[in-house]
């Protein structure tokens, strides 16, 4: 009952070169020796096949107590333990319910496999303890990652070094290791399959079809006959560090060294991992009060530490502490990716570069700003299609107004700069005008009907006016009430 | 040398009032060829003009403004005061060539402080980009206005600053012309009332014109103080490209 195409492959696969069986090379394997030395220079997988990779050692570490949680739970369990199965192994994976670590590569410094073991049981009992979830696990290592799963779910605690014997090991488990479903497991069980070893006689085309792809796909991951990619743990980045001061003090300033070598190591943390940070918290403790806190939001992420220090001074600026300090944190609350901005090569992107740069300084500026000043301290203008004068400028907080910039129609007639907030009344005596002296209309009137829809029904005749003193005035006199006179704005 | 020098600055009080009364209004012929005589020798310099001593100042927009500056323009960095014992008096609009120079070259303004509500409509008529232009609100405390003004000196991108305060004593004009200095960045100062021994870089009076107060468009600008200036000068110019007629 041997299956024609699955254990037809193996022999070749484990005895001619460990490599084909996960990289398939059927032409190099099937041309002459002639042909294969011309290769020989032109194939980058030629130093992997005359050199026999080192094959990697997967050791697995199985919970059956997590089926009982959440899959929520479950998974933060896993991450947490993940963190502890880092001690040993630079490649930790997730797998329902289970743990994969390579270990090969750390067998030499920990002298064994054996210490390994240990190592990790001395960190994840007690974890598991405190969660309680009892106080054991199942295990085991082989050469491929689903080969020792398979082999840990059985409960076997089983050790594989060689791929060729991994093919018996797992022969000898039960089929009910297998990650299958109900409905597939009675397929099986009909089949008079009860052993992973009556599966491989079967013939892979008939499994296929049976149980898909999916299932032959595991079963040869197992045998180490494809590849399997896995998905990795990946610490999450965390930075805080704390200060204690020797002693305590009251001028902040005095901090600001301190601050500054927080920041370098907080520099050199983001350039390790390619990161920046757009939201840091500093806080300062003092003794028997709470802390005092500085949140430092940033408009764009930075791992500038002039940048962050400037902030911090002119937070600092404005802080008054309630009392002495005696120790600092800070602590990174938003890690972002890092963006580099480089400069162009050719003359015709490089005005588009420079206004990035711009915009990059000027965004530092703001933030310095917003840090002193408070969030709506500073505006830009817009004009807005608007007969009424005083709503034809629109004052935006500078956060709204990329989004809103647009290009309006303006009117020809001639506007002043200044414009008072409110208009002012200008007295009539006799024929003349005053303001703070007489005032003589110099051309006009320039008639401004609009809002008889709101009920403000603005009537307006608007002059151009000069005082005595040489101001140029904006002035204009209502048409409806009593007609009086007011000063809108200046010409300056 | 020195006395071909003494010749020509000794009777200053007359080839001054002759600058800024011909020069600057009726650019006759006659003075044009003395003007080419002047320039044409290298060794000899006019007090009024420090074109030979390698200083090119930025061009105001304004002939007759460009003539009684040194450098035949605004410097290029700075403190700047412009006394206008008014508001109206057109010293907005005399740096309206300035504003537009600045944002030709990408870079932009800080208004610090402004007195009244900068009207968008009139910006955009006068050409200018108003999303170049930042505002600092109106009823900032003085003490955060000067500091914001310094900032933005330092920042390469900020090209000119413009700032309303009255009464700044001498120390902090100082430190300000200091920081336009090192920042390389021009800052122009609007008050009412001059004040003696300034360390800025060019004081200007700006007036409505004396003749007729009509005449709208018109204004007097007289240099107070100028570096590389040693007499007020003072030119009548309009200050608007197409007069707004009556």
């Amino acid at each position: 009952m041997e299956d024609p195409n699955n254990s037809a492959q193996k022999p070749v696969a484990t005895a001619g070169s460990r490599k084909s069986g996960v990289i398939k090379l059927p032409l190099a394997n099937r041309c002459g020796p002639g042909k294969q030395r011309r290769t020989n220079n032109e194939s980058n997988k030629e130093p992997a096949k005359s050199r026999p990779r080192r094959q990697s050692l997967w050791y697995a570490i199985y919970f059956p107590q997590l089926s009982e949680l959440s899959e929520s739970q479950q998974t933060q369990i896993l991450y947490e333990l993940a963190g502890l199965a880092e001690n040993v192994s630079a490649t930790v994976s997730f797998h329902s319910q289970a743990l994969v670590c390579e270990i090969r590569s750390s067998l030499r410094y920990f002298g064994g496999i054996d210490n390994i073991h240990s190592k990790l049981q001395s960190l994840i009992v007690p974890a598991l303890q405190t969660r309680s979830l009892g106080d054991s696990f199942l295990y085991a290592a082989s050469p491929t990652v689903s080969g020792s799963l398979l082999l840990a779910r059985s409960g076997h605690n089983a050790l594989v070094y060689q791929k060729e014997n991994l093919r018996s090991a797992l022969g000898k488990l039960s089929v009910d290791v297998l990650d299958l479903q109900k409905e597939q497991h009675r397929r099986l069980h009909n089949m008079g399959v009860r052993k992973i070893r009556d599966i491989w006689r079967l013939p892979v085309e008939g499994l296929h079809k049976r149980f898909g792809s999916n299932f032959v796909n595991s079963l040869s991951k197992a045998a180490g006959t494809s590849p399997e990619p896995t998905r990795n743990y990946i610490p999450s980045p965390e930075f805080s560090v704390s200060y204690d001061l020797p002693y305590e003090v009251e001028n902040i300033n005095y901090l600001l060294p301190i601050i500054d070598e927080i920041l370098i190591k907080l520099r050199d943390f983001l350039i390790q991992r390619d990161l920046s940070t757009s939201h840091l918290l500093l806080s300062m403790v003092h003794e028997k009060r709470s802390r005092t806190e500085i949140d430092i939001g940033l408009r764009q992420a930075t791992r500038h530490r002039d940048h962050l220090l400037l902030l911090i001074e002119t937070h600092f600026a404005q802080l008054a502490v309630p009392a002495p300090v005696v120790g600092l944190k800070l602590e990174v609350k938003q890690f972002d990716a890092f963006l580099s901005e480089s400069d162009a090569l050719l003359t015709e992107e490089r005005v588009e570069c420079r206004s990035k740069i711009n915009s990059k300084h000027l965004d530092q500026f703001m933030e310095q700003l917003h840090a002193r000043l408070g969030d709506d301290a500073l505006k830009s203008i817009n004009t807005i299609a608007e007969h009424c004068p005083e709503y034809a400028t629109q004052q935006l907080n500078y956060e709204d107004k990329k989004a809103q910039m647009s290009a309006t129609g303006v009117t020809n007639n001639p506007r002043p700069f200044w414009l008072l907030d409110e208009p002012i009344q200008l007295t009539l005596k006799g024929s003349k005008l005053y303001h703070r002296q007489a005032i003589t209309l110099i051309s006009g009137p320039e008639r401004i009907e609009t809002y008889w829809w709101s009920g403000l029904d603005i009537l307006r005749d608007y002059y151009i006016a000069r005082e005595r003193n040489g101001s140029r005035l904006w002035v204009f006199r209502e048409r409806s009430g009593e007609r009086n006179w007011f000063l809108h704005g200046y010409f300056s | 040398m020195t006395i071909l020098r003494d010749s020509v600055t000794q009777p200053k009080a007359n080839i001054g009032k002759a600058l800024s009364d011909t020069a600057c209004n009726s650019r006759g012929a006659p003075w044009t060829r003395v003007n080419q005589l002047l320039h044409s020798n290298p060794n000899l310099w006019r007090g009024c003009d420090m074109a030979g001593q390698g200083f090119h100042g930025i061009g105001t927009g304004y002939h007759e403004l460009d003539d009684i500056l040194p450098g035949r323009g605004w410097p290029s960095s700075g403190l700047v005061e412009v006394i206008a014992r008014h508001s109206g008096m057109g010293e907005l609009q005399l740096l309206i060539p300035l504003m537009q120079s600045v944002i030709k070259q990408g870079k932009w303004i800080l208004c610090v402080a402004p007195p009244y509500l900068l009207n968008a409509p009139a910006l955009t008529q006068a050409g200018i980009d108003i999303g170049q232009i930042l505002i600092v609100k109106q009823d900032t405390p003085c003490k955060d206005a000067l500091w914001s003004m310094e900032k933005a000196m330092q920042t390469e991108t900020c090209g000119l600053v413009l700032a309303w305060q009255n009464w700044l004593p001498g120390k902090v004009l100082r430190r300000l012309q200091l920081a336009a200095e090192v920042g390389d960045t021009l800052a122009v100062l609007f008050k009412h009332n001059d004040s003696k021994y300034s360390p800025s870089s060019l004081r200007l009076q700006i007036k409505g014109s004396v003749t007729d107060n009509r005449d709208f468009s018109r204004a007097e600008v007289t240099v107070i103080k100028a570096r590389g200036n040693f007499r007020p000068l003072s030119a009548q110019f309009s200050l608007y490209p197409k007069t707004v007629s009556a």
